[in-house]
């Protein structure tokens, strides 16, 4: 008892000199001082794409424009729900950007999410890839009349991809046959998780077409190995020439998909001025970072780009919003995304598979093998009590870390956790202050992962 | 030919350069030796770093990195059972038994030279027989793909300790993990039960950070192992009155040149298998190091051992998952296609310095000495890692000196950390914490969960494939109409049937003679 309560008056103590020795360091978040503290971009895509490479250069730049540290963070998956959600409704002040794509679009069309455009506030477009069809070189098809006319005498035969069901490359390619008279799905989409499969696909020879945007076939269309039958740009593009438009052969249709930076909504004024001033210096090729400027090394990456800034990029999105839209609910488009092999196809078979398992198993008659050392011999009270603890310490974690910031909430768990399992209380002490500074230092600082800085700001 | 290569060594011998594949190296061991921090993502970190560096610099800073992190994953997995890298997964049981035993030092020593052993094996790969193996690449379609997934899959249920049932048990309900989420090929929600994060599914590593090393620390806890003041491990190797130079380096590297010698046949037979499956896109070190423990137990003189800390288990994984990195660079630089995540990476680079990876890289000779520095670095790093993996080894190993009731604090805080750091994420936090009840719940009734991990990881893939063959045509027969993925598919199903049919059939051979 008299230990406990010693112990304590020790916790107090820390957190008062913890409080004490950071408060002085602690910064408001007052909007003249901004940014005085790291940045992070969240980029819906993964590592080494076409937008995650924008975002990391863009990075680049804004830490030299900004001064201060700017991570990009890849929020994956759900085809760019998660990372859109993310971004657009972070905390509105300024230390989270927003990487903007063609799905922001498209998603809220498919009842995927409710976020749109107008939860964003727009800062600059960035890269404007128009889509592209490409086929292996020894394909028979020379141009994108030919495949049209094969399309039209062969329904369902042609097989393509480039991108999962519904997606920019697949609303691009169907698009492209309604408007030529054909049926959406006169070509089949086979549904492929990005462009880089799709490309390897297409060599291989699983399928007759991809479509994508031209800097992702950079590599394999450089090297011969596939041939570009048309882009669905308005005019050639600059990075490459020798394509032929969709327009230059008799078909009036393009569509691109693109990225862009945005804040979230709410975001003071002042602070979006200054970001959107520190980009406008960044995409103008005023700021220089190892003798490049960003534009310059977008045109090394092959990344077709196009600034739009502020109101411009607002009224772009708005009818880009509207041409999706039209596309993403006209009634080709709706009766083609429900056929095939319908979602819940897989984990049935699945389950059909643990139901013949759980069979098997109660035909054996084994008593389940317990494992050795977890048994009531070994179990205590104690050890229960313990348990519980270091779980209710997780979701003490989970619950709190938010706003009361990493430091304080990692110190007061490990410390209580230390001093539960048997360490002497004046130990755990000296283990929480040297760790949890440590691991700070160590996540935060080297590694640049953003941990919970809550309310104190830090 | 040789004048580039000369020039390549030249280039790779500058003090830069070397300061360069050093500062990697050691920042390599440290992002793979704590969990939740990837090679990829400690990769990521360095492209804004490689704008500063000039083109040799700037890859073998990525070669270097990569090569480092991979075998630092296996320090935590020996040490405190949370895989570093997924692709540590199929050892852990092994390696963390060798621990408890007291031969941590042991097993990290096999480790370290299987790794060196099979990283330089798929550099030797990738020198000598790059443009002819590439085309590989272009023979995988979705029907070889489904099969090679499953073949993986079927090694990890097959080769996992206990009974064959259980381990498929634990395969499907990792694969029914894989399927929360936004399907990637139908776009349509499934089991998120209204909660927007679970559209992007179940991550894999905060996953098997829950798995392994919470479940470990619920054990610890409950069964009070905490409190054992003799909860520390002694070394079983070190001889406390042995006062010779070499005292340190005796745990770790005594016997292991001679091991290697024993073994070089599974050694050679691994690193050929992590080599050829690095090169196929899409399927990395994490299959390649199950399909070489399966091979390795069905091999082996003593299966009985695999699971329960088999050294040869050790060495023949780690040596294929060190060799599949190697290989993924092969269609990266012949065809530019990325092998895996982090030549993705590699070839955004590349790019950003003006140079296209393809077939015209071994045309231009100043690209040409890029491709050669590129080998020789695959082979500086791999030697570097003996001095700095020791050392590393030697500061890990000191972390199970620490009495458990320090330690599981510690595990634990690296777990929350560790989930949260790879998406910056709160609900990969309580996924972790789902999943460490989870993998105690399947432990309790010795399940294994090695197939767990695998089955969330490659379920995706699993299901896109299986979605795309019946896209491309209604028929299940489809599934076999291209000689490779005929031979795999046939592999595949006898994999899982003979040993079923092999005692009927013995019977009857029985009951008729």
């Amino acid at each position: 008892m008299n230990q406990s309560a010693l112990a304590n008056t020790t916790v107090r103590l820390i957190l008062l000199l913890l409080c004490l020795t950071l408060a002085e360091g602690c910064s408001s978040d007052s909007v003249e001082n901004y940014p005085d503290r790291p940045i992070s971009i969240i980029c819906p895509w993964s590592v080494g794409g076409a937008t995650d490479r924008t975002s990391r250069q863009l990075a680049v730049f804004l830490e030299q424009e900004l001064g201060v540290p700017v991570n990009v963070i890849n929020a994956t998956g759900g085809r760019g729900v998660t990372g859109h959600s993310r971004g657009l409704k972070a905390r509105p002040d300024g230390y989270t950007l927003a990487i903007m794509t063609v799905e922001l679009n498209m998603l809220h069309w498919q009842d995927l999410t409710s976020i749109s455009f107008q939860d964003a506030i727009p800062v600059m477009s960035l890269v404007d890839g128009a889509g592209a069809i490409f086929v292996k070189n020894d394909s028979p098809f020379q141009n994108m009349q030919e495949l049209q006319d094969y399309a039209k005498q062969n329904p369902g035969k042609l097989t393509a991809t480039g991108t999962a069901s519904g997606g920019i490359w697949h609303l691009a390619l169907a698009g492209w046959l309604d408007f030529s008279g054909l049926k959406a799905d006169d070509i089949k989409w086979i549904p492929m998780n990005g462009a880089g499969p799709s490309l390897q696909e297409l060599a291989s020879g699983g399928v007759d077409l991809v479509c994508c945007s031209l800097p992702e076939a950079k590599t394999l269309y450089d090297s011969g190995q596939v041939r570009c039958l048309g882009v669905m740009a308005e005019e050639p593009l600059a990075e490459f020439k020798e394509v032929p438009t969709f327009i230059s052969q008799g078909m009036n249709w393009s569509i691109s998909g693109w990225n862009g930076l945005a804040l979230p909504l709410e975001t003071p004024q002042p602070i979006v001025d200054k970001v959107s001033n520190a980009v406008k210096k960044i995409t103008s090729g005023e700021s220089v970072v190892q003798g490049k400027t960003f534009p310059e090394f977008m045109r090394a990456a092959g990344l077709s780009t196009r600034y739009r800034a502020d109101d411009q990029f607002a009224q772009f999105l708005k009818t880009n919003d509207e041409t999706l839209g039209k596309l993403l609910t006209s009634d080709a488009f709706r009766k083609m995304s429900s056929r095939g092999t319908g979602p819940l196809v897989f984990p049935g078979l699945l389950a059909a598979g643990m139901c013949v398992i759980f069979v098997c198993l109660a035909v054996q008659k084994k008593v389940p093998a317990l494992a050795p050392d977890v048994s009531s011999d070994t179990v205590t009270s104690r050890g229960i009590v313990n348990t519980v603890l270091v779980l209710s310490c997780v979701v003490a974690y989970l619950l709190l870390a938010e706003k009361v910031g990493f430091l304080l909430t990692a110190g007061a768990i490990l410390f209580l956790l230390l001093w539960k399992l048997g360490t002497r209380w004046w130990m755990s002490v000296l283990i929480t202050i040297l760790f949890i500074p440590g691991i700070y230092t160590l996540f935060a600082q080297l590694l640049r992962v953003p941990l919970p800085r809550g309310m104190f700001g830090w | 030919m040789e004048s580039t290569f000369f020039t390549a060594l030249q280039n790779i011998a500058s003090p830069e350069v070397m300061l360069v594949i050093f500062l990697s190296a050691v920042y390599g061991l440290f992002v793979g030796s704590i969990p939740g921090l990837t090679a990829t993502m400690a990769v990521a970190l360095l492209i804004p770093l490689t704008f500063y560096l000039d083109n040799l610099s700037a890859i073998a800073a990525i070669v270097t990195l990569e090569a480092c992190s991979i075998f630092a994953g296996d320090i935590p997995t020996t040490l405190v059972r949370i895989p570093g890298t997924p692709s540590s997964a199929a050892y852990t049981e092994d390696a963390y038994s060798l621990t408890r035993q007291g031969l941590h030092e042991t097993s990290l020593g096999v480790s370290l030279v299987f790794s060196v052993a099979g990283g330089l094996f798929g550099a030797l790969v990738l020198i000598f027989a790059a443009p002819q193996l590439a085309k590989i690449a272009f023979q995988f379609t979705t029907y070889e793909y489904f099969w090679l997934y499953v073949l993986g899959l079927s090694c990890a249920a097959i080769v996992s300790t206990g009974s064959r049932l259980k381990g498929a048990l634990a395969l499907m309900i990792g694969l029914m993990f894989s399927t929360v989420g936004l399907s990637e090929v139908h776009s349509v929600p499934r089991f998120t039960f209204g909660f927007d994060e679970l559209f992007t599914g179940i991550n894999f590593i905060p996953a098997m950070i829950g798995l392994f090393g919470l479940s470990e620390v619920f054990r610890n806890c409950l069964t009070s192992k905490t409190e054992e003041q003799t909860g520390k491990l002694v070394s079983a190797v070190v001889t406390e009155d042995d006062h010779s130079l070499f005292k340190h380096l005796k745990p770790v590297f005594g016997g292991v040149l001679p091991r290697l010698w024993k073994q070089k046949i599974g050694w050679f037979r691994s690193s050929c298998i992590g080599a050829t499956i690095g090169m196929i896109p899409g399927a990395g070190a994490d299959i390649a190091a199950w399909i070489s423990y399966a091979v390795s137990k069905k091999c082996s003189k003593t299966p009985e051992e695999y699971g329960k800390g088999s050294l040869d288990a050790v060495g023949d994984a780690t040596s294929a998952n060190n060799s599949a990195l190697a290989g993924a660079w092969i269609p990266a630089l012949v065809l530019g296609i990325p092998g895996d995540s982090v030549t993705a990476i590699v070839i955004g680079v590349l790019l950003m310095k003006n140079i296209t990876p393809g077939p015209a890289i071994f045309e231009n000779p100043d690209q040409l000495v890029l491709v050669h520095g590129i080998y020789l670095t695959f082979i500086v790093a791999n030697l570097l890692l003996i001095p700095l993996g020791f050392l590393a080894i030697r500061s890990g190993a000191q972390l199970v000196r620490v009495p458990r009731r320090i330690l599981m604090p510690l595990i634990l805080m690296f777990c929350v950390v560790g989930s949260y750091s790879i998406n910056g994420s709160y609900f990969d936090v309580w996924v972790m914490l789902g999943m460490g009840i989870i993998g105690f719940v399947l432990e309790v009734f010795a399940i294994p969960l090695g197939p767990v991990v695998l089955g969330i990881i490659l379920g995706g893939q699993l299901e896109q494939t299986f979605v795309q063959n019946l896209t491309k045509d209604d028929s299940f027969l489809s599934f076999f109409n291209r000689p490779i993925s005929a031979g795999l598919g046939i592999f595949c199903i006898a994999l899982w049937l003979v040993p079923m049919i092999m005692p009927l059939l013995r019977k009857k051979m029985q009951s008729t003679t």
